[in-house]
Protein backbone atom coordinates (compact mmCIF):
# COMPACT_ATOMS: atom_id res chain seq x y z
CA UNK A 1 0.00 0.00 0.00
CA UNK A 2 2.88 2.04 1.19
CA UNK A 3 6.53 1.84 -0.28
CA UNK A 4 9.37 4.15 0.08
CA UNK A 5 12.97 2.94 -1.67
CA UNK A 6 15.57 4.88 -0.94
CA UNK A 7 13.89 8.21 -0.19
CA UNK A 8 15.94 11.09 0.32
CA UNK A 9 14.80 15.04 1.19
CA UNK A 10 16.31 17.43 1.58
CA UNK A 11 14.67 20.81 2.60
CA UNK A 12 15.99 23.95 0.87
CA UNK A 13 17.58 25.34 3.39
CA UNK A 14 19.76 22.24 3.59
CA UNK A 15 18.52 20.25 6.11
CA UNK A 16 18.41 16.53 5.37
CA UNK A 17 14.69 15.40 6.68
CA UNK A 18 14.66 12.00 5.72
CA UNK A 19 17.49 10.36 4.68
CA UNK A 20 17.53 6.71 1.97
CA UNK A 21 14.41 5.51 3.96
CA UNK A 22 13.00 2.45 2.53
CA UNK A 23 9.94 1.08 4.26
CA UNK A 24 7.03 -0.97 3.06
CA UNK A 25 3.82 -0.88 4.16
CA UNK A 26 1.33 -3.22 3.80
CA UNK A 27 -2.96 -3.03 3.11
CA UNK A 28 -4.46 -2.92 6.64
CA UNK A 29 -1.57 -2.69 8.63
CA UNK A 30 -1.32 0.13 11.02
CA UNK A 31 2.07 1.65 11.75
CA UNK A 32 3.39 3.91 14.53
CA UNK A 33 6.09 6.38 13.42
CA UNK A 34 8.14 7.22 16.07
CA UNK A 35 11.56 9.31 16.70
CA UNK A 36 12.85 12.76 18.36
CA UNK A 37 11.51 16.22 17.82
CA UNK A 38 12.87 17.02 13.94
CA UNK A 39 13.81 13.15 13.43
CA UNK A 40 11.81 13.83 9.85
CA UNK A 41 7.83 12.35 10.55
CA UNK A 42 5.99 15.32 9.48
CA UNK A 43 8.36 15.22 6.78
CA UNK A 44 7.34 11.69 5.87
CA UNK A 45 3.53 12.33 6.05
CA UNK A 46 4.24 15.69 3.68
CA UNK A 47 5.56 13.47 1.40
CA UNK A 48 2.99 11.05 1.25
CA UNK A 49 0.41 13.60 0.97
CA UNK A 50 2.21 14.67 -1.73
CA UNK A 51 3.02 18.62 -0.27
CA UNK A 52 6.34 17.75 -1.30
CA UNK A 53 8.78 15.95 -3.24
CA UNK A 54 11.84 13.33 -2.29
CA UNK A 55 15.17 14.65 -3.88
CA UNK A 56 15.51 10.85 -4.82
CA UNK A 57 14.22 7.42 -4.02
CA UNK A 58 11.30 6.43 -4.99
CA UNK A 59 7.24 6.24 -3.03
CA UNK A 60 4.79 4.16 -4.07
CA UNK A 61 1.29 4.96 -2.79
CA UNK A 62 -2.47 3.16 -3.39
CA UNK A 63 -0.79 1.57 -5.97
CA UNK A 64 0.88 4.67 -7.80
CA UNK A 65 4.33 5.99 -8.27
CA UNK A 66 3.50 9.40 -6.68
CA UNK A 67 7.02 10.98 -7.47
CA UNK A 68 5.89 11.20 -10.70
CA UNK A 69 2.62 11.94 -10.02
CA UNK A 70 1.41 14.79 -12.51
CA UNK A 71 0.27 17.68 -10.92
CA UNK A 72 -3.12 17.58 -11.66
CA UNK A 73 -3.67 13.71 -10.54
CA UNK A 74 -2.70 14.64 -7.34
CA UNK A 75 -6.08 15.89 -5.62
CA UNK A 76 -7.24 12.32 -7.26
CA UNK A 77 -4.20 10.82 -4.91
CA UNK A 78 -5.74 12.47 -2.03
CA UNK A 79 -8.97 11.19 -2.43
CA UNK A 80 -7.66 8.21 -1.05
CA UNK A 81 -5.77 9.30 1.66
CA UNK A 82 -7.46 10.57 4.89
CA UNK A 83 -4.98 12.95 6.88
CA UNK A 84 -6.00 14.11 10.42
CA UNK A 85 -3.32 16.77 12.38
CA UNK A 86 -2.31 18.08 16.06
CA UNK A 87 -4.29 20.78 15.64
CA UNK A 88 -7.86 19.25 14.08
CA UNK A 89 -7.84 22.04 11.15
CA UNK A 90 -11.54 21.94 11.79
CA UNK A 91 -13.62 24.92 9.97
CA UNK A 92 -14.87 27.73 12.75
CA UNK A 93 -18.32 28.76 11.43
CA UNK A 94 -19.10 25.45 9.97
CA UNK A 95 -21.13 23.18 12.25
CA UNK A 96 -19.83 19.37 12.67
CA UNK A 97 -21.89 18.05 10.00
CA UNK A 98 -21.12 20.87 7.85
CA UNK A 99 -17.09 19.98 8.42
CA UNK A 100 -17.82 16.12 7.56
CA UNK A 101 -19.82 16.98 4.25
CA UNK A 102 -17.66 19.40 2.99
CA UNK A 103 -15.13 17.04 2.42
CA UNK A 104 -17.42 15.16 0.26
CA UNK A 105 -19.10 18.36 -0.72
CA UNK A 106 -15.69 19.78 -2.83
CA UNK A 107 -15.01 16.72 -4.42
CA UNK A 108 -18.08 16.70 -6.29
CA UNK A 109 -20.16 14.42 -4.40
CA UNK A 110 -23.80 14.28 -5.10
CA UNK A 111 -26.16 15.39 -2.51
CA UNK A 112 -27.98 12.11 -1.48
CA UNK A 113 -24.20 10.70 -0.80
CA UNK A 114 -23.41 13.64 1.85
CA UNK A 115 -26.89 12.83 3.35
CA UNK A 116 -25.90 9.73 3.54
CA UNK A 117 -22.36 8.72 4.83
CA UNK A 118 -22.29 11.77 6.68
CA UNK A 119 -24.55 10.68 9.85
CA UNK A 120 -22.87 7.26 9.59
CA UNK A 121 -19.74 8.05 10.13
CA UNK A 122 -20.51 10.46 12.66
CA UNK A 123 -22.18 7.81 14.47
CA UNK A 124 -18.93 5.76 13.73
CA UNK A 125 -16.84 8.55 15.78
CA UNK A 126 -19.95 8.67 18.58
CA UNK A 127 -20.58 12.39 17.48
CA UNK A 128 -24.38 11.87 16.04
CA UNK A 129 -25.83 14.10 18.69
CA UNK A 130 -23.28 16.45 18.69
CA UNK A 131 -23.95 16.65 14.47
CA UNK A 132 -25.33 20.75 14.90
CA UNK A 133 -22.63 22.07 17.50
CA UNK A 134 -19.59 24.21 16.53
CA UNK A 135 -16.37 23.08 16.83
CA UNK A 136 -16.01 26.05 19.19
CA UNK A 137 -18.72 23.70 21.35
CA UNK A 138 -16.82 20.65 21.34
CA UNK A 139 -14.12 19.54 23.74
CA UNK A 140 -10.76 18.99 21.98
CA UNK A 141 -11.15 15.19 22.08
CA UNK A 142 -14.18 15.68 20.65
CA UNK A 143 -12.73 18.03 17.76
CA UNK A 144 -10.43 15.55 16.79
CA UNK A 145 -12.96 13.05 16.31
CA UNK A 146 -14.65 15.39 13.91
CA UNK A 147 -11.56 15.65 12.16
CA UNK A 148 -11.42 11.55 11.86
CA UNK A 149 -14.54 11.83 10.60
CA UNK A 150 -14.03 14.46 7.87
CA UNK A 151 -10.48 12.03 6.94
CA UNK A 152 -12.59 8.97 6.83
CA UNK A 153 -16.10 9.84 5.30
CA UNK A 154 -14.42 9.02 2.04
CA UNK A 155 -13.50 5.57 2.95
CA UNK A 156 -10.14 6.70 1.92
CA UNK A 157 -7.57 3.38 1.78
CA UNK A 158 -4.85 4.92 3.44
CA UNK A 159 -5.14 7.19 6.80
CA UNK A 160 -2.43 9.67 7.85
CA UNK A 161 -2.23 10.77 11.67
CA UNK A 162 0.33 13.36 12.57
CA UNK A 163 0.42 13.29 16.38
CA UNK A 164 -3.21 13.23 16.39
CA UNK A 165 -3.06 13.44 20.25
CA UNK A 166 -0.46 15.63 20.41
CA UNK A 167 -3.04 18.43 22.06
CA UNK A 168 -5.06 15.93 24.08
CA UNK A 169 -4.91 14.89 27.81
CA UNK A 170 -4.39 11.15 27.94
CA UNK A 171 -7.34 9.75 28.34
CA UNK A 172 -9.11 11.44 25.63
CA UNK A 173 -6.03 9.93 23.14
CA UNK A 174 -6.73 6.79 23.66
CA UNK A 175 -10.38 6.91 23.18
CA UNK A 176 -8.69 8.72 19.69
CA UNK A 177 -6.45 6.04 19.18
CA UNK A 178 -9.40 3.30 19.42
CA UNK A 179 -11.47 5.27 16.76
CA UNK A 180 -8.35 4.85 14.78
CA UNK A 181 -7.65 1.32 15.46
CA UNK A 182 -11.56 1.06 14.22
CA UNK A 183 -11.08 2.45 11.39
CA UNK A 184 -8.35 0.20 10.60
CA UNK A 185 -10.09 -2.55 11.19
CA UNK A 186 -12.26 -1.79 8.38
CA UNK A 187 -9.14 -2.46 6.22
CA UNK A 188 -7.95 1.03 6.09
CA UNK A 189 -4.29 1.67 6.30
CA UNK A 190 -3.28 3.52 9.19
CA UNK A 191 -0.20 5.65 9.81
CA UNK A 192 0.52 7.30 13.54
CA UNK A 193 3.21 9.95 13.51
CA UNK A 194 3.07 10.57 17.48
CA UNK A 195 5.44 11.34 20.25
CA UNK A 196 3.32 9.27 22.58
CA UNK A 197 4.96 6.30 23.64
CA UNK A 198 2.44 5.15 26.14
CA UNK A 199 0.31 4.61 23.70
CA UNK A 200 2.66 3.26 21.52
CA UNK A 201 3.40 0.61 24.28
CA UNK A 202 -0.48 -0.09 24.77
CA UNK A 203 -1.36 -0.68 20.90
CA UNK A 204 1.13 -3.19 20.30
CA UNK A 205 1.75 -1.93 16.06
CA UNK A 206 4.34 -2.11 14.09
CA UNK A 207 6.71 0.81 15.20
CA UNK A 208 9.00 2.50 12.56
CA UNK A 209 11.64 4.88 14.11
CA UNK A 210 13.45 7.50 12.88
CA UNK A 211 16.49 9.39 14.24
CA UNK A 212 17.81 12.57 11.79
CA UNK A 213 15.55 11.25 8.93
CA UNK A 214 17.44 7.52 9.16
CA UNK A 215 14.80 4.89 9.81
CA UNK A 216 16.88 3.09 13.11
CA UNK A 217 14.23 0.43 13.78
CA UNK A 218 11.08 -0.81 12.04
CA UNK A 219 9.22 -3.69 14.90
CA UNK A 220 6.55 -5.66 13.73
CA UNK A 221 3.63 -6.09 16.43
CA UNK A 222 5.72 -3.35 18.31
CA UNK A 223 6.44 -3.47 21.73
CA UNK A 224 9.27 -1.38 23.79
CA UNK A 225 10.08 -4.01 25.35
CA UNK A 226 11.63 -7.84 23.48
CA UNK A 227 8.72 -9.91 22.67
CA UNK A 228 7.57 -11.54 25.86
CA UNK A 229 4.79 -13.70 27.10
CA UNK A 230 3.19 -10.70 29.08
CA UNK A 231 2.51 -8.84 25.94
CA UNK A 232 -0.53 -11.20 25.08
CA UNK A 233 -2.14 -9.61 27.77
CA UNK A 234 -2.51 -6.63 25.69
CA UNK A 235 -3.56 -7.79 22.69
CA UNK A 236 -6.25 -6.32 19.81
CA UNK A 237 -8.62 -6.80 22.49
CA UNK A 238 -6.87 -4.23 25.07
CA UNK A 239 -7.32 -2.15 22.37
CA UNK A 240 -10.82 -2.43 21.88
CA UNK A 241 -11.57 -1.94 25.10
CA UNK A 242 -8.38 -0.31 27.19
CA UNK A 243 -10.32 1.52 29.69
CA UNK A 244 -10.58 -2.20 31.15
CA UNK A 245 -7.03 -3.49 30.92
CA UNK A 246 -5.23 -0.29 31.80
CA UNK A 247 -4.34 0.93 35.18
CA UNK A 248 -6.63 3.87 35.82
CA UNK A 249 -3.62 5.49 37.26
CA UNK A 250 -1.95 4.69 34.23
CA UNK A 251 -3.90 7.26 32.63
CA UNK A 252 -2.86 10.17 34.57
CA UNK A 253 1.05 9.56 34.86
CA UNK A 254 1.43 6.88 33.07
CA UNK A 255 4.74 6.48 32.75
CA UNK A 256 5.22 6.19 36.20
CA UNK A 257 2.89 3.42 37.10
CA UNK A 258 2.01 1.72 33.64
CA UNK A 259 1.69 -2.06 33.46
CA UNK A 260 5.05 -3.48 33.34
CA UNK A 261 4.53 -6.35 31.02
CA UNK A 262 3.60 -3.34 28.29
CA UNK A 263 6.67 -1.50 28.98
CA UNK A 264 9.79 -3.49 28.48
CA UNK A 265 12.56 -2.55 27.27
CA UNK A 266 13.54 -3.42 23.89
CA UNK A 267 17.43 -3.80 22.80
CA UNK A 268 16.92 -1.14 20.34
CA UNK A 269 14.91 1.09 22.03
CA UNK A 270 15.71 4.31 22.41
CA UNK A 271 16.80 5.90 26.03
CA UNK A 272 17.20 8.64 27.81
CA UNK A 273 15.18 10.85 25.37
CA UNK A 274 12.21 10.99 27.83
CA UNK A 275 13.68 10.93 31.26
CA UNK A 276 10.39 9.60 32.91
CA UNK A 277 9.61 7.03 30.99
CA UNK A 278 13.50 5.82 30.83
CA UNK A 279 13.47 6.41 34.64
CA UNK A 280 10.15 3.78 34.82
CA UNK A 281 12.01 1.64 32.49
CA UNK A 282 14.92 1.33 34.36
CA UNK A 283 13.45 0.70 37.44
CA UNK A 284 11.14 -1.82 36.09
CA UNK A 285 14.17 -3.60 34.48
CA UNK A 286 15.72 -4.23 38.18
CA UNK A 287 12.31 -5.42 39.19
CA UNK A 288 12.40 -7.99 36.41
CA UNK A 289 16.18 -8.71 36.81
CA UNK B 1 -15.50 16.70 -12.45
CA UNK B 2 -18.26 18.27 -12.76
CA UNK B 3 -18.07 21.46 -10.88
CA UNK B 4 -22.05 22.37 -8.85
CA UNK B 5 -22.93 25.38 -10.09
CA UNK B 6 -25.30 25.68 -6.89
CA UNK B 7 -21.68 25.03 -5.60
CA UNK B 8 -20.44 28.19 -7.00
CA UNK B 9 -22.74 30.65 -6.83
CA UNK B 10 -23.32 30.14 -3.11
CA UNK B 11 -19.52 30.75 -2.36
CA UNK B 12 -19.40 33.63 -4.81
CA UNK B 13 -22.32 35.53 -3.12
CA UNK B 14 -20.76 34.94 0.29
CA UNK B 15 -17.16 35.98 -0.88
CA UNK B 16 -18.63 39.47 -2.22
CA UNK B 17 -20.73 39.83 0.69
CA UNK B 18 -17.93 39.55 2.95
CA UNK B 19 -16.28 41.51 0.92
CA UNK B 20 -18.80 43.64 -0.23
CA UNK B 21 -17.40 47.45 0.88
CA UNK B 22 -14.43 46.37 -1.68
CA UNK B 23 -16.66 44.79 -4.10
CA UNK B 24 -18.71 48.27 -4.14
CA UNK B 25 -15.30 50.34 -4.88
CA UNK B 26 -14.13 47.59 -7.52
CA UNK B 27 -17.91 47.84 -9.19
CA UNK B 28 -17.71 51.14 -9.30
CA UNK B 29 -14.64 51.94 -10.88
CA UNK B 30 -15.58 49.82 -13.78
CA UNK B 31 -18.35 51.02 -13.73
CA UNK B 32 -16.80 54.56 -14.47
CA UNK B 33 -13.59 53.48 -16.80
CA UNK B 34 -16.22 51.68 -18.56
CA UNK B 35 -18.60 54.47 -18.97
CA UNK B 36 -15.70 56.41 -20.37
CA UNK B 37 -14.21 53.75 -22.86
CA UNK B 38 -18.02 53.30 -23.97
CA UNK B 39 -17.92 57.29 -24.43
CA UNK B 40 -15.05 57.40 -26.30
CA UNK B 41 -16.38 54.63 -28.44
CA UNK B 42 -19.42 56.64 -29.34
CA UNK B 43 -17.60 59.74 -30.11
CA UNK B 44 -15.62 57.66 -32.83
CA UNK B 45 -18.40 56.17 -34.09
CA UNK B 46 -20.32 59.53 -34.38
CA UNK B 47 -17.02 60.75 -35.64
CA UNK B 48 -16.62 58.34 -37.91
CA UNK B 49 -20.37 59.01 -39.04
CA UNK B 50 -20.43 62.79 -39.21
CA UNK B 51 -16.86 62.29 -41.38
CA UNK B 52 -18.89 60.55 -44.39
CA UNK B 53 -21.44 62.81 -44.11
CA UNK B 54 -19.24 65.87 -44.02
CA UNK B 55 -17.14 64.12 -47.29
CA UNK B 56 -20.18 63.76 -49.33
CA UNK B 57 -21.29 67.45 -48.67
CA UNK B 58 -17.51 68.78 -49.35
CA UNK B 59 -18.18 70.45 -52.03
CA UNK B 60 -15.46 73.57 -52.96
CA UNK B 61 -17.48 76.39 -54.12
CA UNK B 62 -15.70 78.87 -56.53
CA UNK B 63 -17.93 82.25 -56.50
CA UNK B 64 -17.33 84.85 -59.11
CA UNK B 65 -18.08 88.27 -58.65
CA UNK B 66 -21.61 89.18 -59.44
CA UNK B 67 -19.97 91.47 -62.32
CA UNK B 68 -17.81 88.39 -64.10
CA UNK B 69 -17.60 88.09 -67.70
CA UNK B 70 -18.99 85.10 -69.64
CA UNK B 71 -15.04 84.55 -70.83
CA UNK B 72 -14.12 84.37 -66.84
CA UNK B 73 -16.81 82.26 -66.36
CA UNK B 74 -15.70 79.93 -69.32
CA UNK B 75 -11.70 80.19 -68.40
CA UNK B 76 -12.53 79.67 -64.70
CA UNK B 77 -14.74 76.50 -65.63
CA UNK B 78 -12.27 74.70 -68.00
CA UNK B 79 -9.62 74.90 -66.04
CA UNK B 80 -11.74 73.43 -63.17
CA UNK B 81 -13.07 70.33 -65.72
CA UNK B 82 -8.90 69.54 -66.12
CA UNK B 83 -8.27 69.45 -62.61
CA UNK B 84 -7.23 64.97 -61.75
CA UNK B 85 -8.55 65.20 -58.10
CA UNK B 86 -12.36 66.92 -58.72
CA UNK B 87 -15.35 64.38 -59.62
CA UNK B 88 -16.48 65.24 -62.77
CA UNK B 89 -18.57 67.19 -64.46
CA UNK B 90 -18.55 70.51 -62.02
CA UNK B 91 -21.18 71.95 -62.16
CA UNK B 92 -22.17 76.05 -62.94
CA UNK B 93 -25.04 77.93 -60.89
CA UNK B 94 -26.30 80.68 -62.18
CA UNK B 95 -27.79 84.10 -60.58
CA UNK B 96 -31.31 83.22 -59.88
CA UNK B 97 -30.29 79.58 -58.43
CA UNK B 98 -27.66 81.17 -56.22
CA UNK B 99 -30.12 84.10 -55.06
CA UNK B 100 -32.90 81.45 -54.11
CA UNK B 101 -30.05 79.13 -52.50
CA UNK B 102 -29.20 81.74 -50.44
CA UNK B 103 -32.66 83.03 -50.03
CA UNK B 104 -33.72 79.78 -47.94
CA UNK B 105 -30.42 79.36 -46.01
CA UNK B 106 -30.75 83.00 -44.51
CA UNK B 107 -34.23 83.95 -44.99
CA UNK B 108 -35.66 86.58 -47.28
CA UNK B 109 -33.87 88.96 -45.65
CA UNK B 110 -31.03 88.08 -48.53
CA UNK B 111 -34.24 89.82 -50.75
CA UNK B 112 -34.87 92.17 -48.82
CA UNK B 113 -30.94 94.09 -47.69
CA UNK B 114 -32.12 94.66 -51.44
CA UNK B 115 -29.67 92.21 -52.67
CA UNK B 116 -30.98 91.34 -56.30
CA UNK B 117 -30.60 88.22 -58.28
CA UNK B 118 -28.07 90.27 -60.59
CA UNK B 119 -26.11 90.95 -57.37
CA UNK B 120 -25.73 87.73 -56.20
CA UNK B 121 -22.27 86.00 -56.74
CA UNK B 122 -22.63 82.86 -59.30
CA UNK B 123 -20.71 79.68 -58.65
CA UNK B 124 -18.97 76.59 -59.93
CA UNK B 125 -19.26 73.84 -57.68
CA UNK B 126 -16.89 70.98 -57.70
CA UNK B 127 -16.59 67.95 -55.63
CA UNK B 128 -13.08 66.94 -54.56
CA UNK B 129 -12.11 62.76 -54.97
CA UNK B 130 -10.41 63.26 -50.88
CA UNK B 131 -11.79 66.16 -49.03
CA UNK B 132 -8.46 67.13 -48.23
CA UNK B 133 -7.98 68.38 -51.96
CA UNK B 134 -10.51 71.28 -51.17
CA UNK B 135 -6.76 73.41 -50.06
CA UNK B 136 -5.50 73.13 -53.50
CA UNK B 137 -8.59 74.31 -55.55
CA UNK B 138 -8.63 77.06 -52.66
CA UNK B 139 -5.06 78.16 -53.47
CA UNK B 140 -5.10 77.75 -57.42
CA UNK B 141 -8.33 79.73 -57.87
CA UNK B 142 -8.31 82.13 -55.32
CA UNK B 143 -6.97 85.26 -57.47
CA UNK B 144 -7.81 84.29 -60.67
CA UNK B 145 -9.49 86.91 -63.03
CA UNK B 146 -13.57 87.48 -62.08
CA UNK B 147 -12.89 85.09 -59.31
CA UNK B 148 -14.78 86.21 -55.42
CA UNK B 149 -13.76 83.82 -53.14
CA UNK B 150 -13.40 80.36 -53.08
CA UNK B 151 -14.64 78.55 -50.45
CA UNK B 152 -15.17 74.62 -48.46
CA UNK B 153 -16.07 74.16 -45.13
CA UNK B 154 -13.04 72.54 -44.17
CA UNK B 155 -11.60 74.95 -41.77
CA UNK B 156 -14.54 74.15 -39.58
CA UNK B 157 -14.96 70.25 -40.24
CA UNK B 158 -10.94 70.26 -39.03
CA UNK B 159 -11.26 72.13 -35.71
CA UNK B 160 -14.74 69.83 -35.43
CA UNK B 161 -12.39 67.33 -36.26
CA UNK B 162 -9.28 67.88 -34.19
CA UNK B 163 -11.61 68.32 -31.14
CA UNK B 164 -13.53 65.24 -31.52
CA UNK B 165 -10.07 63.47 -32.06
CA UNK B 166 -8.33 65.13 -29.10
CA UNK B 167 -11.42 64.32 -26.80
CA UNK B 168 -11.86 60.62 -28.06
CA UNK B 169 -7.92 60.33 -26.84
CA UNK B 170 -8.55 61.61 -23.51
CA UNK B 171 -11.62 59.58 -22.70
CA UNK B 172 -9.48 56.12 -23.75
CA UNK B 173 -6.80 57.66 -21.58
CA UNK B 174 -8.19 58.32 -18.19
CA UNK B 175 -10.67 55.30 -18.94
CA UNK B 176 -7.25 53.18 -19.62
CA UNK B 177 -5.79 54.44 -16.03
CA UNK B 178 -9.10 53.74 -14.33
CA UNK B 179 -9.61 50.30 -16.34
CA UNK B 180 -6.16 49.32 -14.52
CA UNK B 181 -7.52 50.28 -10.68
CA UNK B 182 -10.28 48.57 -11.89
CA UNK B 183 -8.44 45.51 -12.08
CA UNK B 184 -6.23 45.98 -9.59
CA UNK B 185 -9.42 46.31 -6.97
CA UNK B 186 -10.47 43.27 -8.24
CA UNK B 187 -7.46 41.91 -7.45
CA UNK B 188 -7.62 42.76 -4.10
CA UNK B 189 -10.77 41.99 -3.52
CA UNK B 190 -10.23 38.80 -4.22
CA UNK B 191 -6.74 38.77 -2.77
CA UNK B 192 -8.60 39.62 0.20
CA UNK B 193 -11.13 36.41 -0.14
CA UNK B 194 -8.83 34.30 -0.72
CA UNK B 195 -7.12 35.31 2.74
CA UNK B 196 -10.28 34.74 4.22
CA UNK B 197 -10.88 31.72 2.90
CA UNK B 198 -7.31 30.00 3.63
CA UNK B 199 -8.46 27.72 5.95
CA UNK B 200 -11.46 25.96 4.17
CA UNK B 201 -8.58 25.79 0.75
CA UNK B 202 -6.33 24.11 2.81
CA UNK B 203 -9.25 22.06 3.39
CA UNK B 204 -10.37 21.34 0.57
CA UNK B 205 -6.51 20.65 -0.95
CA UNK B 206 -5.99 18.56 1.73
CA UNK B 207 -9.06 16.21 1.04
CA UNK B 208 -8.96 16.34 -2.68
CA UNK B 209 -10.67 18.99 -4.22
CA UNK B 210 -9.53 19.75 -7.83
CA UNK B 211 -7.57 23.15 -8.65
CA UNK B 212 -10.32 24.23 -10.81
CA UNK B 213 -12.92 23.74 -7.77
CA UNK B 214 -11.08 25.44 -5.52
CA UNK B 215 -10.53 28.03 -7.96
CA UNK B 216 -13.74 28.78 -9.60
CA UNK B 217 -15.58 30.59 -6.85
CA UNK B 218 -12.72 32.97 -7.09
CA UNK B 219 -12.64 33.53 -10.73
CA UNK B 220 -16.17 33.78 -10.60
CA UNK B 221 -16.24 36.50 -7.89
CA UNK B 222 -14.47 38.80 -10.30
CA UNK B 223 -16.33 37.79 -13.36
CA UNK B 224 -19.32 38.84 -11.54
CA UNK B 225 -17.69 42.40 -10.55
CA UNK B 226 -16.56 43.06 -14.19
CA UNK B 227 -20.17 41.92 -15.13
CA UNK B 228 -21.82 44.34 -12.27
CA UNK B 229 -19.54 47.17 -13.25
CA UNK B 230 -19.65 46.74 -17.21
CA UNK B 231 -23.68 46.40 -16.51
CA UNK B 232 -23.96 50.13 -15.21
CA UNK B 233 -21.76 51.33 -17.55
CA UNK B 234 -23.67 49.87 -20.50
CA UNK B 235 -26.68 51.42 -19.10
CA UNK B 236 -24.79 54.88 -18.62
CA UNK B 237 -23.67 54.34 -22.54
CA UNK B 238 -26.79 53.89 -23.31
CA UNK B 239 -28.68 57.06 -21.66
CA UNK B 240 -25.77 59.13 -23.30
CA UNK B 241 -27.15 57.63 -26.60
CA UNK B 242 -30.49 58.38 -25.75
CA UNK B 243 -29.71 62.33 -24.69
CA UNK B 244 -27.18 62.85 -27.42
CA UNK B 245 -29.89 61.59 -29.70
CA UNK B 246 -32.64 63.88 -28.31
CA UNK B 247 -29.95 67.10 -28.68
CA UNK B 248 -28.97 65.59 -32.47
CA UNK B 249 -32.76 65.57 -33.70
CA UNK B 250 -33.53 68.85 -31.85
CA UNK B 251 -30.98 70.85 -33.71
CA UNK B 252 -30.38 69.47 -37.00
CA UNK B 253 -27.87 70.54 -39.00
CA UNK B 254 -25.39 70.43 -36.29
CA UNK B 255 -22.89 68.39 -35.71
CA UNK B 256 -24.94 66.29 -33.20
CA UNK B 257 -27.38 65.73 -35.86
CA UNK B 258 -24.79 64.22 -38.12
CA UNK B 259 -23.14 61.91 -35.56
CA UNK B 260 -26.52 60.53 -34.81
CA UNK B 261 -26.45 56.57 -34.55
CA UNK B 262 -28.65 53.55 -34.85
CA UNK B 263 -29.21 51.69 -32.36
CA UNK B 264 -27.27 49.08 -33.60
CA UNK B 265 -24.47 50.84 -33.44
CA UNK B 266 -25.24 51.18 -29.44
CA UNK B 267 -25.85 47.89 -29.29
CA UNK B 268 -22.62 47.13 -30.56
CA UNK B 269 -20.87 49.83 -28.40
CA UNK B 270 -22.63 47.95 -24.96
CA UNK B 271 -21.24 44.52 -25.91
CA UNK B 272 -17.67 45.88 -26.12
CA UNK B 273 -17.98 47.60 -23.07
CA UNK B 274 -19.58 44.18 -21.04
CA UNK B 275 -16.55 41.81 -22.81
CA UNK B 276 -13.96 44.43 -21.61
CA UNK B 277 -15.29 44.27 -18.29
CA UNK B 278 -15.36 40.40 -18.30
CA UNK B 279 -11.81 39.94 -19.44
CA UNK B 280 -11.16 42.59 -16.63
CA UNK B 281 -12.76 41.02 -13.88
CA UNK B 282 -11.77 37.28 -14.80
CA UNK B 283 -8.29 38.84 -15.35
CA UNK B 284 -7.79 40.51 -12.32
CA UNK B 285 -8.87 37.40 -10.56
CA UNK B 286 -6.76 34.94 -12.54
CA UNK B 287 -3.75 37.19 -11.69
CA UNK B 288 -4.65 37.11 -8.16
CA UNK B 289 -5.29 33.52 -8.14
CA UNK B 290 -2.01 32.88 -9.70
CA UNK B 291 -0.25 35.29 -7.42
CA UNK B 292 -1.67 34.01 -3.71
CA UNK B 293 -3.73 30.90 -4.43
CA UNK B 294 -1.11 28.21 -3.78
CA UNK B 295 -2.88 25.36 -6.03
N1 LIG C 1 9.60 23.51 5.55
C1 LIG C 1 10.79 23.21 6.09
N2 LIG C 1 11.87 23.87 5.67
C2 LIG C 1 13.08 23.59 6.17
N3 LIG C 1 13.32 22.65 7.07
C3 LIG C 1 12.29 21.95 7.54
C4 LIG C 1 10.96 22.20 7.07
N4 LIG C 1 10.13 21.36 7.70
C5 LIG C 1 10.89 20.63 8.52
N5 LIG C 1 12.18 20.97 8.44
C6 LIG C 1 13.32 20.36 9.15
O1 LIG C 1 13.35 19.01 8.78
C7 LIG C 1 13.62 18.20 9.89
C8 LIG C 1 12.52 17.18 10.08
O2 LIG C 1 11.34 17.87 10.42
P1 LIG C 1 9.97 17.15 10.69
O3 LIG C 1 8.94 18.20 10.84
O4 LIG C 1 9.75 16.14 9.64
O5 LIG C 1 10.22 16.44 12.07
P2 LIG C 1 9.19 15.69 13.03
O6 LIG C 1 9.73 14.34 13.26
O7 LIG C 1 7.83 15.78 12.51
O8 LIG C 1 9.32 16.57 14.33
P3 LIG C 1 8.22 16.81 15.46
O9 LIG C 1 8.12 15.55 16.24
O10 LIG C 1 8.77 17.93 16.28
O11 LIG C 1 6.95 17.17 14.78
C9 LIG C 1 13.80 19.13 11.07
O12 LIG C 1 15.17 19.34 11.24
C10 LIG C 1 13.12 20.39 10.64
O13 LIG C 1 13.75 21.48 11.20
MG1 LIG D 1 6.04 16.73 13.15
Amino acid sequence: MIRFKNVTKTYKNGTVALRDVSIEIEKQEFVFLVGASGSGKTTLIRLLLREELPDSGRIWEAGRDIVHLPKWRVPYLRRNIGCVFQDFRLLPNKTVFENVAFALEVIGRPKHVVANQVPQVLELVGLAKKRDNLPSELSGGEQQRVAVARAFVNRPLILLADEPTGNLDPSTSQGIMQLLDRINRTGTTVVVATHDEVLVNWMRRRVIELDHGSVVRDQARGVYGIEGAPAATLGPAAAVSPAATLNPAATLNPAATLNPAAAVTAAGAPSGRVPAVAGARRARGQERG
Amino acid sequence: MPVSAEYVARETASNLWRNRLMTIAAVLTVAVSLSLVGAALLLKQGATRAEAEWQRGTEVMVWMKPTASTNEIGAVGKQLGALPYVVHPCTFRNHMYDFFEAKRLVGSVWGEAGVTPKETPTSWRCTPVHPQDATAVIREFGGQPGVLVVSAPLTQIRTEQHVIEILQWVFLLVALVLLVSAAVLILNTIRMAIFARRREVSVMKLVGATNWFIRLPFMSEGLVQGLLGSGVAAAVVYGLHVILDRLGSSTSGSVLAQMRMTGWEVFVTDVIVVVIGVLIGTGGSAIAISRFLDV
